[in-house]
């Protein structure tokens, strides 16, 4: 925080013995006048830096950590040009970067292209869920639909939703990474997951993603170099008086499954693609 | 209502809405129920349906023998499950091949194939009817009293079982004020997990003033080992409507709109897509939507599906993800009942709390508060699973104890094991012991034991389960659940995460262990909402009731329960192996070698403790050591 140049003016417009007034004290902040709200109301600014340039980055996490969620970041069509130039800090940030990737791969905002197997998107599967948005659903509805049509939420699709629903595409993007449940990486053919609840766990499910993982050589998470395989974890597919649970795809369950017969499961499918 | 009592024009309207054609309660048709709940699908009823179907119609009986696929029978271990009517014999694992002896007996004729019976573990006895069946004869279901009876598909059904009777009747009397002193006569608690009355959150959102109250049903069940929302959604959905239906009436007629939620997880496909159906029937018969049944309240249901975020489970953050906001909870200074959805007063329940409401309304409150303890009413269900014979879906009443539901219903460990721990409440129970098995269950005296009610995961261990490993597990899944938005639960929990991963590795110090508790308090203490609250608690049970092995991998530096990899080892018994080389085969990283005939070894820097070599041993020749070995062997970790 910089240096109050207002003494403890910004602690004085706080009542005494007030919940806020008991966390500023003592500590020294910024504070500026606002020219169209009254006292109290707005404390922080949008802060500039001494050159006149905004140091807001739009990252949100002010608006994510606020205890008592008093910020709200909103889409402002009132700025058509966003007050810094977002290609020439993307390209500053990948200049600063160690190598050609960042290692994060399409969940980076950054990084362009990430390596490694990647689809074609046809962007005609996206207009149901446009419909779908015009209709009112919500957001984590349409990554739902999304998802659906895709396998996976790809970049282009978040950036059109954000334009859609008019909300800033750092929030799209920052309620999509939060879900567990949408992949911002394509997936393969056929996607493993493994039940990692309490029953799975008690009869031994670690064993089972160690085996799959083990068998396919990628770790939890990711996908198969030739597309064929997505190893994932689920907390709970709800079938725990068959633990351990290993589910392939939306519709094989299977039950009572160790590591041994997991490896089969896996070299018996694989043995299926390559027949194929 | 007075003898005299003509039927209103409510009770008229709903009689129309019933097609008295669709199959009756207990009448004498022959019908074949196939479970069709998650655990049933995945132990193969799609194949069973299939097979019924064609030898029906091999058999020239198509459309004369019902077939119905129902919700969760609650005896998942057993299935898949298929029940004969009308006589009722109840047959659990079967296989699609078995299907043409039970039509030609059981259905064609009136025999019963004694071979596909369920059999007592105790006795052996084959049993032919669920109601002699220890498992289903020691429950008392409430909530759970058509599960299996009806199709979740049919509104019909429903309906012809007595559905929507309640809702009739709360219409009929038209007093909001009555049903929310009914419910609160109830003693009703919120089946969620904390117990809150629900007659008094009903009537504090009700006071609360707003442009629309919002009704919303928490159906977002993440405990990892729970299902028991999940099954009450896939068997009887209509149950849960009806009961949102009330609750909205209660909080919101002639006092402005109100709208209606289901937040349900993305993982339950076939809840959601029952409950869709379900909503979609009850919208077009007028038992949703405007004008219910005549009587001038207007409500419906929107269905909102998580994306698989535990912390999704508590009210705020709830609220904030069908805003289509990341999932992160808010301080509780202001109550969602004043300021939920959309900034406005939301009544936010669990599945079985709705579900328990037309009961209550049908049943009077008095005969609801009969049941159970002096502070906790009615039924509760739980997913009983784990090491334990009969695991499922049971429904007991309050105060019954623990042994009674784990040893007479759950039919007690499986063989030759020893009862170790039972785990209540997921990730933010705890381990009770042995000692406490006669303890009742009830809200308060569960988390006197320093466990909790939960929403009703009930998770039994045995001697192989190392306690540290579990409440690893367990603290594991909330510091990867942490939204991250305060600090003492998204740090925290890592940092007591650490801690016990040292206790397993045998690298902890007797100080970390008091660290660990300090830890604990303070994480209770700050954070935000009760994922944090209640993070630590499998950590602190664990601490109170199994101190001793605890100590063992501090202090001996071993495992007891031989589970923590860096202080076990597997060897091979000399005696014992018969060098049928089934193990090195089965070796994934060739760290067994020998000759066949001869007893082989393990080669302890190949060997990653993958457990295989140890269940395809057929001569139980693999024993597994515990100590210190890490070190001394340069194995890799």
């Amino acid at each position: 925080m910089a240096k109050s140049d207002s003494g403890n003016g910004g602690r004085a417009a706080q009542p005494q013995g007030s919940a806020l007034y008991e966390v500023l004290k003592g500590i020294d902040f910024e504070r500026r006048e606002l020219v169209d709200k009254g006292k109290g109301v707005g404390l922080f600014d949008l802060v500039k830096a001494k050159d006149g340039s905004y140091r807001c980055y739009s990252c949100t996490l002010c608006e994510r950590v606020c205890p008592v969620d008093c910020i709200e970041i909103d889409y402002c069509p009132e700025f058509e040009e966003l007050p810094f130039d977002v290609a020439a800090e993307r390209a500053a940030a990948l200049a600063s970067l160690p190598g050609e990737s960042c290692g994060a791969g399409a969940a980076c905002v950054m990084g362009e292209k990430p390596a490694g197997f990647m689809p074609e998107i046809d962007m005609k599967l996206f207009d149901p869920v446009v419909a779908k948005i015009r209709d009112g659903s919500g957001l984590v509805e349409a990554f739902h639909a999304t998802q659906e049509a895709f396998g996976y939420l790809p970049r282009v699709a978040l950036e059109d939703i954000a334009e859609e629903m008019k909300l800033p595409f750092s929030r799209v993007f920052g309620v999509a990474s939060f879900y567990s449940q949408f992949r911002l990486l394509p997936v393969g053919k056929h996607v493993i997951d493994v039940c990692m609840g309490t029953a799975c766990h008690v009869a031994g499910a670690p064993l089972v993603v160690e085996a799959l993982s083990q068998e396919l050589e990628i770790p939890v998470g990711a996908t198969t170099p030739d597309g064929l395989f997505t190893l994932q974890t689920v907390n709970c597919v709800g079938a725990c008086a068959l633990a351990p649970v290993v589910r392939l795809g939306d519709d094989e369950t299977f039950g009572r499954l160790g590591p041994n017969e997991a490896r089969k499961l896996v070299r018996k499918l694989r043995k299926q693609e390559v027949g194929a | 209502m007075s003898p005299a009592a003509k039927l209103t024009k409510i009770d008229r309207a709903l009689q129309a809405k019933a097609d008295r054609s669709a199959y009756l309660a207990d009448d004498a048709k022959t019908e074949i129920r196939i479970c069709a709940g998650t655990a049933c699908h995945a132990s193969g009823r799609v194949a069973l349906r299939k097979a019924v179907e064609t030898t029906l119609a091999e058999r020239g009986l198509t459309g004369k023998v019902a077939v119905v696929e129902t919700g969760c029978h609650g005896f998942c271990e057993e299935g898949p499950i298929v029940v004969v009517r009308p006589q009722g014999l109840f047959y659990p694992r079967l296989k699609a091949k078995d299907i043409e002896e039970i039509i030609a007996t059981s259905v064609v004729g009136d025999g019963i194939v004694e071979r596909l019976l369920y059999k007592d573990p105790q006795t052996g006895e084959a049993l032919a009817h669920e109601k002699d069946i220890a498992f289903y004869a020691l429950q008392e279901r409430i909530v759970l009293a058509l599960n299996g009876k009806i199709d979740p598909y049919s509104l019909d059904d429903y309906l012809n079982h007595g559905g929507y009777s309640a809702l009739a009747k709360v219409l009929n009397a038209a007093d909001p004020e009555a049903v929310i002193d009914d419910v609160e006569k109830s003693d009703l608690r919120g089946r969620g997990g904390a117990g809150f009355p629900t007659g008094k959150k009903w009537r504090f959102c009700r006071a609360n003033p707003g442009e629309k109250h919002y009704v919303i049903c928490n159906a977002d069940e993440g405990d990892p080992g729970a299902f028991m929302d999940r099954s009450v959604l896939e068997g009887n959905p209509h149950s849960v409507i009806e009961g949102m239906i009330i609750a909205a009436y209660a909080i919101g007629a002639g006092n402005g709109p109100v709208e209606g939620y289901v937040y349900v997880r993305h993982e339950y496909p076939f809840a959601v897509q029952r409950l869709r159906h379900a909503l979609e029937t009850a919208r077009e018969r007028n038992l949703l939507g405007d004008d219910i049944l005549g009587s001038g309240f207007s409500f419906d249901i929107r269905i909102n599906q998580g994306a698989g975020a535990f912390v999704c489970g508590e009210s705020t953050a709830l609220t904030a993800s069908i805003e289509g906001h990341r999932g992160m909870p808010r301080g509780k200074h202001i109550r969602t009942v004043a300021h939920g959805l959309w900034g406005q007063p939301t009544n936010l329940n669990n599945v079985e709390s709705y579900a328990n409401v037309p009961w209550i309304v049908n049943h009077g409150p008095e005969a609801f508060a009969a049941k159970g303890t002096a502070t906790s009413k009615g039924t509760k269900i739980f997913s009983l699973t784990g090491k334990v014979v009969n695991g499922g879906l049971i429904e007991v009443p309050m105060g019954a104890t623990l042994r009674q539901v784990i040893f007479a219903i759950g039919g007690g460990m499986l063989p030759g094991r020893e009862f170790k721990a039972v785990q209540l409440g997921g990730p933010s129970g705890g381990c009770l012991p042995a000692s406490l098995l006669d303890e009742p269950i009830d809200f308060e005296s569960l988390v006197a034991a320093g466990s909790m009610m939960g929403s009703g995961g009930m998770v039994v261990v045995d001697d192989t389960t190392c306690m540290v490993d579990f409440a690893k597990f367990f603290l594991k899944f909330t510091a990867e659940e942490s939204c991250g938005k305060c600090v003492p639960c998204r740090v925290g929990t890592q940092r007591m995460l650490e801690i016990l991963e040292r206790i397993s590795a045998g690298e902890a110090t007797v100080e970390d262990v008091e660290r660990l508790e300090l830890l604990a308090d303070d994480i209770i203490e700050g954070s935000l909402c009760q994922l944090g609250g209640s993070a630590p608690n499998p950590v602190l049970s664990t601490l109170r009731y199994f101190r001793e092995e605890v100590m063992a991998h501090v202090v001996q530096r071993c495992c007891p329960a031989k589970v923590c990899r860096p202080l076990i080892r597997y060897t091979i018994d000399a005696d014992a192996c018969t060098g049928c080389h089934v193990c090195l085969g089965a070796c994934p990283t060739s760290a067994i070698s020998g000759e066949r005939k001869e007893a082989h070894t393990i080669d302890q820097k190949l060997c990653i403790q993958c457990d295989t070599c140890r269940q395809v041993c057929k001569f139980d020749a693999i024993p597994i050591e515990t100590g210190i070995f890490a070190m001394a062997e340069g194995r890799q970790q």
